[in-house]
């Protein structure tokens, strides 16, 4: 009994070492094969709080890049500050360089409004608007006014349903609320609504936590085909799934980017104790 | 053996001994709930029946004020016993028929009705049955006074039609303040029933309010009037109608006479000043504090106050209408301006907090949503947050109106509890409220106004359950689950 | 949220699954062993009941074979084992396989033995015989040790025992080389020295297995897969996984 503790506690200090080194370096190749976003050396604060440390990774293109990581690790934090939604918080502040296509999107001469067309989002709980599928839809597309005459906005429509593999089941109730889809509908509409503004690059914050697994399964069969045009940076707690979608996997804890791999390598030999205790499922 | 066996036995007991512990907790516990459920019960049912207590009071004293008696009078429109000074100029004169004597009409009409009455006192208290505004009511059908002033310069031929019969009206036509008269032939030189409005006494005597019984010297009924009363009643001449005149009058001294009218202009327009006041700025402060202004002290401050300031006793907000809006800034007293930019101080409050709570109940992932599709701030609120939210600010803002509508205190000091017997025409103009008048009534000894105050109330009542359930209807129907 | 990583899994009975897979291995390592053992003295000390009692007894060597593996598919299919998990289940179930052939052996040993000192023939010439203790020495030894590292899941042990394996080819080589002799002298010694041939290859494949299992256990600790590699090689290759490991 006595030893038992006495092992657990060498190993804490031992984990808490390792977090807390300064002289931390992330483990495993950062860069991308067709780098998109560059980011390096980031570092988020929520007031005091610390939550991004000195994280540096590439976004290639084409490419499927999952985040894991124990809740409180910074993934979704740091997912945010990828298309700047961490704007809306007064003391959230983030320094480093966040380089989309070589253009810092910090830089004070960016756009928020056009980096989040080119960057879109889906979030953990699927949030149409209370409004029909076709507004939820046309919705971005209008705002930024890439939209004129109502074929092309039904042209539209009908593009972004199809590629979110949704259209089949909402071409005749197109004028319906978009709340009054099942989850998983709702889901693959919030996609849909995002891939109508035409992204470069799509952040997906959990997209499936709160879906059955059969609408799971859909999504990450969407998130396959969606591959082959846009960029996907995708959160997610599960790491079954992280191994099913994802090309590059990389591995957070307490802020900082402990290991970042090709997925067959990190679900298969991970190369850090902390990566590999994760995904063993050895976490406290 | 032994030994285990006394052990094993033991442990039943024991086991018993807390399973019957356990049992007794259970139905205390049972208990508890059962008891908590019948104070709540109690309460709910207490409530309910102080309601219901309060209405049927208010009703069974206020519901004979919507009927009006009347009395039908034999009234002959003699030129001659109108005005006396007809006979020397031979010529029927529309201003001075308009300007005769008319109580005598009317006198002569109950003294020929009631010949055997000879006695000055009894004549004096016989010709009391009658509403003192039958006389004036005589005068109008009599005669029809038009004042060009608020016609149209074009209606001159309107206005030649009209001059049949006044001597120098032709001439006076074209003055601005040209007064003209009509006589109604219909009337004037015939003998004519008319239904004329009965005195409060005679009211409130009719509606069963006093009886005759007792020695006559200790009631107000004395044995003559209830002798005319029965005499009226058995010849067909005492009526009762609907009381129009309740809403379409303004205060008067007379019980009969007296409506509501005037207060509930008077309460429009201070609704009306305080809706455009309050519902911008409250919704404005609310977008701003909810959606815009960073978290720090300043905004905690301004949160507290405005959450302070729904707790202030509106009195307070009176005396300060009355030190700033008329001391300071030199507005007009007891006018619906002043009222409604009082109330609204008294309102924002009320708005602001109903608006910030539906503004932070829409949830932050349509927001996120906007964001994420890229939709400026402004986007996100016009186009999401704000319809999202507005049924509960709509609410919120509608039960602020009905806080308002019920409101005297601040208003009395503003100088809204006036004797006010004119109509008012616009925000300036002075005015009562409703709930002002309600007080005034409530004050008066007449036995009439006593009946007025409830009716007053119940209208009032009617508006604020009306506006309430506006309230509910709104949020029932926009209310969303997401 | 305790951040902090554990010795053991979140979910404990996980944790004593996984002991028990590594039990019922240890467990058929052992059987698997003592057949071996009695098998190699069967034949040294021309003990033909004991022979028979290897042989009786290789069927439970096999009825480990499927409990192992039923074991294992549960847990694949209950746990979803990930990363160091994974990899120590699969080089179970490889073990699995290597031991029920190292069971295999036993049972060939036990046969020849039967064969010689059964009595229908004489037996063979007790020179022919001469490497089978010096080569049995070997294949026990190393089989000992790889069961060894493998109860401890011991790289270090496991990666040394690569090399002995080495040394018990060399040992079997040599072996045919004198037998080739021996047939060579004389043609009737033939007959015997291809079942003598038979039973220092079964004595060598018991080197092998072991080698197979010392393997795995590099694969499950460090996730280098370091078949068909030289020893050196091997050393290199896991070399920077062990900086990474440097506690546990």
């Amino acid at each position: 009994m006595t030893s038992n503790t006495q092992q657990e506690n060498d190993h804490q200090s031992i984990a808490a070492r390792m977090i807390n080194n300064e002289n931390f370096k992330t483990i495993g190749d950062i860069s991308a094969k067709k780098p998109r976003m560059v980011c390096k050396n980031v570092n988020v604060h929520y007031g005091d709080f610390h939550a991004i440390k000195n994280l540096s990774i590439e976004i290639g293109k084409n490419e499927v890049v999952a985040f894991i990581g124990p809740s409180g690790c910074g993934k979704s934090t740091f997912l945010r500050t990828l298309n700047r939604m961490n704007d809306t918080i007064d003391i959230c502040k983030v320094s480093g360089s966040i380089e989309l296509d070589g253009v810092n999107i910090y830089d004070k001469s960016i756009d928020v409004v056009e980096l989040r067309a080119n960057v879109g989002m889906v979030f953990q709980k699927p949030n149409p608007f209370p409004k029909s599928i076709y507004e939820n839809v046309i919705y971005g597309a209008k705002i930024h006014g890439l939209v004129k005459s109502k074929a092309d906005m039904d042209e539209l429509v009908e593009k972004s349903l199809r590629k979110a593999s949704l259209w089949s089941e909402v071409k005749d109730q197109l004028h319906k609320p978009g709340t009054g889809l099942s989850g998983g509908q709702q889901q693959r509409l919030c996609i849909a609504r995002a891939i109508a503004i035409s992204p470069e690059i799509i952040l997906m914050d959990e997209p499936c936590s709160a879906l059955d697994p059969i609408s799971t399964a859909k999504i990450e069969e969407l998130i396959s085909e969606l591959q082959q045009n846009y960029t996907i940076v995708i959160v997610t707690h599960s790491m079954q799934q992280a191994a099913r979608v994802s090309n590059r996997t990389a591995y957070f804890h307490l802020g900082k980017l402990v290991e970042v791999g090709n997925t067959d390598d990190i679900f298969n030999i991970p190369k850090h104790k902390l990566t590999e205790d994760y995904i063993t499922g050895r976490f406290g | 053996m032994t030994v285990t066996i006394s052990k094993k036995i033991k442990k039943q007991q024991k086991k018993a001994e807390l399973a019957k512990q356990a049992a007794k907790k259970l139905a205390k516990r049972h208990r508890q709930e059962k008891n908590f459920r019948r104070i709540g019960l109690a309460a709910v049912l207490m409530g309910m029946l102080f309601l219901v207590i309060l209405f049927t009071d208010i009703i069974s004293k206020g519901y004979t004020a919507f009927m009006q008696t009347q009395i039908q009078l034999t009234i002959d429109f003699d030129s001659n016993r109108i005005a006396k000074n007809i006979a020397k100029n031979k010529e029927t004169d529309g201003e001075t028929l308009y300007n005769g004597n008319y109580r005598k009409l009317v006198s002569d009409a109950l003294y020929a009705k009631f010949p055997d009455v000879t006695k000055r006192k009894d004549k004096k208290l016989l010709r009391s049955i009658i509403s003192t505004s039958a006389q004036y009511y005589l005068r109008d059908l009599a005669v029809t006074k038009i004042d060009t002033d608020s016609r149209a310069n074009d209606s001159n031929d309107l206005q030649r039609n009209i001059a049949i019969g006044s001597g120098k009206s032709a001439a006076d036509a074209e003055s601005p303040s040209a007064v003209q008269y009509q006589i109604n032939s219909q009337y004037v030189g015939q003998k004519q029933d008319i239904w004329v409005i009965a005195d409060d006494l005679f009211d409130m005597f009719h509606k069963g309010f006093y009886t005759a019984e007792g020695a006559e010297s200790e009631r107000l009924i004395k044995d003559n009037y209830v002798t005319w009363y029965n005499k009226l009643l058995a010849e067909g001449n005492i009526r009762t109608v609907f009381n129009f005149d309740f809403f379409t009058n303004t205060d008067s001294t007379n019980a009969e006479l007296a409506g509501i009218w005037g207060a509930m202009k008077g309460s429009f327009y201070v609704l009306l000043v305080t809706l455009l006041l309050s519902f911008p700025i409250g919704v404005g402060a609310a977008i701003y504090l909810e959606e815009f202004a960073p978290k720090n002290r300043w905004t905690d401050l301004i949160e507290v106050n405005i959450n302070n300031l729904a707790a202030v006793p509106s009195i307070v907000f009176g005396l300060l209408g009355l030190a700033v809006f008329l001391n300071f800034f030199g507005l007009p007293r007891s006018a619906p301006i002043v009222g409604g930019i009082v109330l609204s101080l008294m309102t924002l409050p009320t708005i602001i907090i109903s608006s910030r709570a539906s503004l932070k109940s829409v949830p932050p992932s349509i927001k996120d949503a906007a964001l994420g599709v890229g939709a400026s701030k402004m986007q996100t609120i016009t186009h999401h947050t704000l319809p999202l939210a507005l049924p509960g600010m709509l609410t919120g803002t509608i039960i602020g109106m009905a806080q308002a509508l019920g409101e005297t205190a601040p208003l009395l000091m503003i100088g809204m509890i006036a004797f006010v017997m004119s109509v008012p025409t616009g925000i300036f103009d002075n005015a009562t409220v409703m709930p002002v008048q309600i007080f005034l009534w409530s004050d008066l000894p007449a036995r009439g106004f006593m009946v007025k105050t409830s009716a007053a109330i119940m209208v009032l009542l009617a508006f604020l359950i009306t506006m309430n359930a506006i309230a509910v209807i709104l949020r029932k129907r926009f209310e969303r689950r997401w | 949220m305790d951040l902090t990583p554990q010795p053991h899994h979140t979910v404990s009975s996980f944790d004593d699954e996984m002991n028990q897979l590594h039990a019922q291995i240890m467990e058929m390592g052992g059987l698997a062993k003592k057949q071996i053992q009695k098998a190699i003295a069967s034949i040294k000390k021309e003990d033909l009941d004991l022979a028979k009692k290897v042989l009786k007894r290789e069927n439970k060597v096999n009825n480990f074979e499927l409990n192992v593996d039923a074991s294992v598919n549960r847990i694949i299919a209950l746990r979803q084992p990930m990363a160091s998990d994974l990899r120590h289940i699969m080089a179970i179930s490889k073990c699995v396989n290597d031991l029920e052939r190292v069971g295999d052996e036993a049972r060939k040993i036990a046969k020849i033995t039967a064969k010689f000192y059964g009595g229908d023939s004489t037996p063979p010439n007790p020179s022919l015989l001469r490497d089978i203790d010096n080569m049995s020495k070997y294949a026990q030894g190393t089989l000992s040790d790889a069961l060894e590292a493998l109860s401890r899941w011991d790289m270090d042990s496991a990666l040394a025992i690569a090399k002995s394996d080495e040394e018990l080819n060399l040992a079997f080589s040599d072996a045919l080389r004198r037998l080739a002799t021996y047939m060579m002298e004389d043609s009737r010694n033939i007959g015997y020295a291809i079942d003598v041939v038979f039973l220092i290859k079964a004595i060598e494949r018991v080197g092998d297995h072991a080698r197979n299992i010392a393997e795995y256990i590099v694969y499950a600790v460090s996730g280098q897969d370091i078949r068909h590699m030289d020893s050196e090689e091997a050393h290199e290759s896991v070399a920077d996984v062990q900086n990474y490991n440097s506690y546990k």
